[in-house]
């Protein structure tokens, strides 16, 4: 350590400028990839579930993901496709002996399988000889060498446009779908499964669909993750990243999918990325959800505002 | 009807998507170089001062090599976004010098991209404790599964 020191103050403005917009780059791609992790967060909460365990199936999707790609050399479509339906799959399972839980049973029960499932991933080795080593999850200490976007020449910037158009394509399916008799049925069941199943709504299969929906897009935002970062490792998915999902859908809105972005811009592109608050930042968070929750329990943008939003365009459309 | 529902659109959507995942496969498997990596903290933040060995496999320096150096916090990812710094050589051939400023005690995992002459991505973690008073200490290698200390803010502990 008897280096001169030379920061990167000494660089040209050049480097400096290209560093920035690296950073912004990066930070968009985290905010696209966490709104996934979010939106699937707010699929559950349409239907009145809580689940605090959509961090296992970010996790479950990563290490899918990144098999996928690493062991068989599979394409990234492939790979993500294949993480997506693993997740559902496992949050399909998790749905059908959880199906009469109560709000607080289910959540309980979902952070629960989340803390299961990084166990599992911390026990599971499986490696395999590859020209650089042995290649594949190695327990404790995590999977490494996911390098397909380095491998197949894939700048950041490449993969910000992917991140934002897979983004852009789920919002679009996901709006599409609420004006439909699915959508009705999903907030129906959400807001008073009683009275959805007397309307004719089948409540277990509403809340089957959603959870599997929510699995796999949660899935999709950890195999997006694996790849952008190469390396993840079970202690990536505890808790903590389930709890801000919720938090972000929550704070959001639950009137529309646009909802959990406006969270996720919020804590990770404004409190984060800004430095404001510094250390004070997760208190400021928590203690704006604690208000949200108690005056406007829908979130920022709810059903009400989203409505007069809507009707307000219409009029102005019209005009 | 809104944008996204004409039918033209969404196949177009749809096909940028494939496009932009299917597209680039002009891929090649360039050679992995050795990356060494020392990082000692020290002052308020704490900062982080790393020096990056980098070699070829036949262990001759890379010069002139292109590396941004950032860092995360694996027990909560995305949410600790460090603003990553390019590296400086150090004058010795294949070494390089840059500083991060953490935001706290604790595992960190610091990334470290090569952007030229070869393409890599290297990732480590490290434990980041407290030093005393006016001194500088190594960041050691975290041991799997280590959180290391309360994720408290790093309160001043001496430094330069």
């Amino acid at each position: 350590m008897a280096a001169q020191p030379r920061t990167v103050s000494g660089h040209s403005s050049a480097w400096v400028n290209e560093a920035v917009g690296q950073h912004l780059i990066g930070l968009s791609s985290d905010m696209a990839i966490m709104s996934l992790l979010a939106l699937s967060a707010y699929v559950l909460l349409l239907v009145g579930r809580v689940s605090f365990g959509q961090q296992a199936f970010f996790g479950l999707g990563a290490y899918a993901s990144g098999v996928l790609s690493v062991m068989f050399h599979a394409p990234l479509l492939l790979a993500l496709g294949f993480g997506m339906a693993f997740g559902a799959l496992c949050s399909w399972l998790l749905a059908m002996p959880t199906m009469p839980l109560s709000g607080l049973q289910y959540a309980v029960a979902t952070l629960a399988f989340g803390e299961m499932a990084r166990i599992v991933l911390s026990g599971w080795q499986w490696q395999v000889l590859s020209p650089d080593g042995p290649v594949g999850p190695a327990g404790i200490e995590g999977f490494r060498d996911i390098r397909w976007l380095l491998e197949h020449d894939i700048t950041p910037a490449h993969f910000l446009g992917m991140t934002l158009a897979i983004l852009a394509l789920v919002l679009v399916v996901l709006m599409r779908t609420e004006r439909t008799r699915l959508g009705v049925a999903l907030r129906m069941t959400g807001q008073d499964d009683t009275l959805a199943a007397t309307q004719g709504i089948d409540v277990s299969q509403v809340r089957l669909f959603a959870a599997a929906v929510a699995g796999a897009l949660a899935a999709l935002g950890g195999g997006l993750y694996a790849h952008r970062t190469t390396y993840i490792e079970p202690a990536l998915f505890d808790p903590m990243l389930g709890v801000h999902a919720v938090g972000y859908a929550l704070l959001g809105g639950l009137g529309t999918a646009l909802g959990p972005l406006v969270g996720v811009i919020f804590d990770l592109g404004l409190l984060d990325a800004t430095h404001l608050f510094s250390g004070w930042r997760m208190v400021v968070f928590g203690g704006l959800l604690a208000l949200f929750l108690r005056w406007r329990p829908r979130g920022l943008l709810d059903e009400q505002l989203v409505h007069r939003l809507s009707q307000i365009l219409n009029w102005k459309a019209r005009a | 009807m809104t944008l996204s529902s004409h039918p033209r659109i969404r196949l177009l959507m749809l096909a940028g998507v494939v496009a932009i995942l299917l597209g680039p496969r002009l891929g090649h498997a360039s050679e992995r170089p050795q990356v060494g990596l020392q990082c000692m903290s020290y002052g308020t933040g704490p900062m982080l001062e790393c020096l990056i060995d980098l070699k070829r496999k036949d262990g001759t320096p890379i010069e002139q090599a292109q590396i941004n150096l950032g860092a995360l916090m694996p027990s909560m990812p995305m949410a600790h976004t460090i603003k990553p710094v390019r590296v400086a050589p150090t004058g010795k051939p294949g070494e390089y010098q840059g500083t991060l400023t953490l935001e706290m005690l604790g595992v960190w995992s610091i990334d470290i991209d090569i952007v030229a002459p070869v393409r890599d991505k290297v990732s480590r973690n490290l434990m980041v404790n407290e030093c005393k008073r006016d001194l500088r200490c190594a960041a050691t290698l975290a041991k799997p599964g280590d959180k290391g200390p309360d994720h408290r803010p790093a309160k001043g502990h001496g430094g330069h």
